[in-house]
């Protein structure tokens, strides 16, 4: 079962090299924040898979949730900087 | 200065995230000593409880529950709490925030002591960076208007 997760997790490592090249090479200033935001989702589940692996999921967990909290606020906050400077 | 935003989704979803996020918080301001987390975590999250307070319904609302002189007699507050716990432990005949001489006048046994020690000085850590935090949201986001220009200063 170790194993499962441990494939599922490299996986996701590939999916966020494709979602850093979009933050990176993104024609609009949209594209790189939809790519951010997707790297913050896809590190959380990175991050949950490391505790199933390590069998500490409880600690895991706490974690996890404060990265998905941030990662919400991070983005509502930059769509709100991109409004009020008129880039968008 | 930040406008109360239009859009219902981030509105409706601010509204419903903002009392988890506090109960998060002192969740983790409270179990600092078992769990990842801690004075400061539990603060910063406590800010963003704010932060998205005022992103999502503009700046005036925010300012009526956490102004700026608020903050900063808030953020005094917790240094307080936090100096004079370690001063106590002193007065009391151990070192700087030596928790378990907090025995003699809390009345429970060394081990307990320590605990309630630890849970005091994370309390004020967590007020005083909770409100650092949100002094530098308000200053970073109304950053060029001062009161007096009633914004006509762009």
């Amino acid at each position: 079962m170790t194993q499962f997760f441990l494939i599922i997790g490299v996986g996701m490592c590939v999916l966020v090299l494709l979602c850093l090249y979009r933050a990176t090479y993104g024609p609009t200033i949209l594209n790189r924040a939809a790519g951010i935001s997707a790297i913050g989702t896809k590190t959380l589940i990175i991050l949950l898979l490391m505790g199933v692996i390590y069998d500490r999921i409880d600690m895991f967990i706490d974690i996890s949730m404060v990265y998905a909290l941030l990662n919400f606020l991070g983005t509502v906050v930059l769509a709100k900087y991109l409004e009020r400077s008129g880039e968008v | 200065m930040i406008r109360e935003s239009d859009d219902v989704i981030v509105k409706t979803l601010a509204r419903l995230l903002v009392p988890f996020i506090v109960a998060y918080a002192l969740y983790v301001v409270m179990h600092g000593h078992y769990s990842p987390g801690g004075g400061f975590q539990g603060g910063v999250i406590l800010a963003a409880a704010f932060v998205l307070l005022g992103v999502s319904h503009g700046l005036e609302k925010t300012r009526r529950r956490m102004s700026e002189k608020v903050a900063g007699i808030i953020s005094s507050i917790g240094v307080f709490i936090y100096g004079g716990i370690g001063l106590l432990c002193l007065i009391l005949g151990g070192n700087y925030l030596h928790y378990g001489k907090l025995s003699k006048i809390l009345g429970v046994d060394t081990a307990h002591a320590r605990s309630l020690g630890i849970l005091g000085v994370e309390i004020g850590v967590a007020l005083a960076v909770m409100a650092v935090m949100c002094t530098i949201f308000f200053v970073l986001f109304t950053v060029g208007e001062s009161p007096e220009d009633d914004g006509s200063v762009e």
